[in-house]
C-alpha cells in the first residue's frame, strides 16, 4: 500500500519498478494507517483467515533501503520481517512469531485526545493539499504536526508539500538531532531475532555527510 | 458544506441558520459520517448510541424543510474530535470504535481502489491470510 498524497503519479514508477505479484493499492488519505495507528512507513500488519491482527504496529524495514539525492544505500535492517513473515504464512498460529493477546494489547495502544484531534488536522490539510489550497495545507500541516511530534508520517508526508529536497533534509535534520539528543525511535522497535531495525542504526559518519548533501543540492 | 471523515470527502446540505455548530440532515448522516439514526439510537455498525433524553430537542431540528442532527454535540459526547476550516469539517476516529478495535484485536475494514481501478475490501480477503505492508515516496 503506497501511502502518498501524490497518489498514483507519486508512486506508479515505484510500483512498476518493482515488479509486484501481489495486490497494490494507493492510499492518499493515510487511512489505514490511521485504522491500525501506524506512525511511519514501513509498516505492516498479519491478519490472520478470521480477519484477526496477530501482528502490527512495528517498523519493517528491509536489509537494504535507497536513501534519494545520490546517497545510496542504507542498511536500516535485515530481512528477518521477510523470514518471520513466511514463517507466519507456512505455520500460521503454530509460528513462533505470532503475537499472544498480551503482546498485542501492548502494540496495540489507545491514542489520547491530542492525538485524535492531530489525525482529523492532518486530514484537512491533506484536503487543502488536494484541492490546491496550500496556504491552509502547510497551516494544517503544522498543526497535526505539533499536536502528534512523533508521527512521522504527518511530520514527513506535511514536509513534502515544500518538495521533496526540503523533506529530505528535514528527516536527516531530525533524526541526526534525534540520535544525539534522545533514546526515541521512529516506531516501536521490531521483536524479532537478528539485527532489525532498533535504533538509528548508522553512524554519525552517514547522518553528517547526508545532510551537508542535501544542503548543497538545495542550494543549486 | 464539505465533511471529511472515514476517508471520504461528502459534500453534503449546510443549514442556513446554523450557528456554528456542525448540523447534518439526517437523510445525509450514513454517508456524511457513517451513523445512521434508528429507534435505538445513532448507529454505526453494531455500535448504537442513544441520544440523551435531556438534549433530543436540542440536537435534532427541522429547518428548511428538512430534519437535522447537531452532529458536533454528538461528537463531544463520543469523544470524537473535529477541526473545521470554512465550510470544510474534518472528522477524526471515534475512540469508542478503537477502543473496540483493540479490544477485539480485529482488523478494521477498509475499502480502496487497487492499481487497475478495483475496488478492493479488507474484509474481500476473509477466509486468507493477509500482509499489510506501507510505503511512500517521501
Amino acid at each position: 500500500m503506497a501511502q502518498d498524497s501524490g497518489g498514483p503519479g507519486a508512486v506508479d514508477k515505484w510500483f512498476d519498478r518493482a515488479k509486484p505479484t501481489y495486490r497494490c493499492v494507493v492510499d492518499p488519505t493515510h487511512e489505514i494507517s490511521s485504522l491500525f495507528g501506524w506512525v511511519n512507513v514501513p509498516s505492516a500488519a498479519w491478519i490472520d483467515e478470521n480477519g484477526k491482527i496477530v501482528r502490527s504496529n512495528e517498523g519493517v524495514y528491509p536489509a537494504e533501503t535507497t536513501v534519494g539525492f545520490g546517497l545510496g544505500k542504507v542498511r536500516l535492517g535485515d530481512d528477518s520481517f521477510a523470514e518471520a513473515t513466511r514463517d507466519w504464512i507456512e505455520r500460521g498460529a503454530d509460528s513462533e512469531h505470532v503475537w499472544s493477546s498480551r503482546e498485542l494489547a501492548e502494540r496495540l495502544k489507545p491514542v489520547d485526545d491530542d492525538r485524535l484531534l492531530a489525525e482529523a488536522t492532518f486530514k484537512l490539510a491533506l484536503h487543502f493539499e488536494a484541492v490546491g489550497d496550500s496556504e491552509r495545507a502547510l497551516k494544517h500541516f503544522a498543526a497535526a504536526q505539533d499536536l502528534a511530534p512523533d508521527n512521522w508520517n504527518y511530520q514527513r508526508q506535511g514536509w513534502t508539500h515544500k518538495g521533496t529536497a526540503y523533506a529530505t533534509l528535514q528527516i536527516l535534520r531530525r533524526t541526526s538531532d534525534m540520535r544525539k539528543n534522545t533514546d526515541k525511535s521512529f516506531y516501536d522497535p521490531t521483536e524479532l531475532p537478528g539485527e532489525n531495525f532498533r535504533r538509528f542504526t548508522e553512524p554519525e559518519w552517514f547522518w553528517t555527510p547526508a545532510v551537508r548533501r542535501v544542503k548543497q543540492l538545495l542550494r543549486r | 458544506m464539505i465533511i471529511l471523515a472515514n476517508g471520504k470527502t461528502n459534500e453534503v446540505a449546510q443549514r442556513t441558520d446554523a450557528d456554528g455548530a456542525l448540523w447534518v440532515r439526517l437523510g445525509e448522516l450514513p454517508a456524511a459520517t457513517g451513523w445512521q439514526m434508528k429507534p435505538q439510537g445513532a448507529c454505526l455498525g453494531e455500535l448504537c448510541v442513544p441520544l440523551p433524553e435531556s438534549q433530543r430537542g436540542e440536537w435534532i431540528a427541522d429547518a428548511d424543510d428538512w430534519v437535522w442532527l447537531n452532529y458536533s454535540e454528538f461528537a463531544d459526547m463520543l469523544g470524537q474530535k473535529y477541526v473545521r476550516d470554512g465550510d470544510v469539517w474534518s472528522l477524526g476516529s471515534i475512540p469508542e470504535v478503537r477502543r473496540m478495535g483493540l479490544e477485539s484485536a480485529v482488523a478494521p475494514d477498509f475499502e480502496v481502489t487497487d492499481r487497475n481501478g478495483d475496488t478492493l475490501r479488507l474484509s474481500d480477503f476473509r477466509g486468507h491470510k493477509v500482509v499489510l505492508f506501507t510505503w511512500s515516496s517521501w
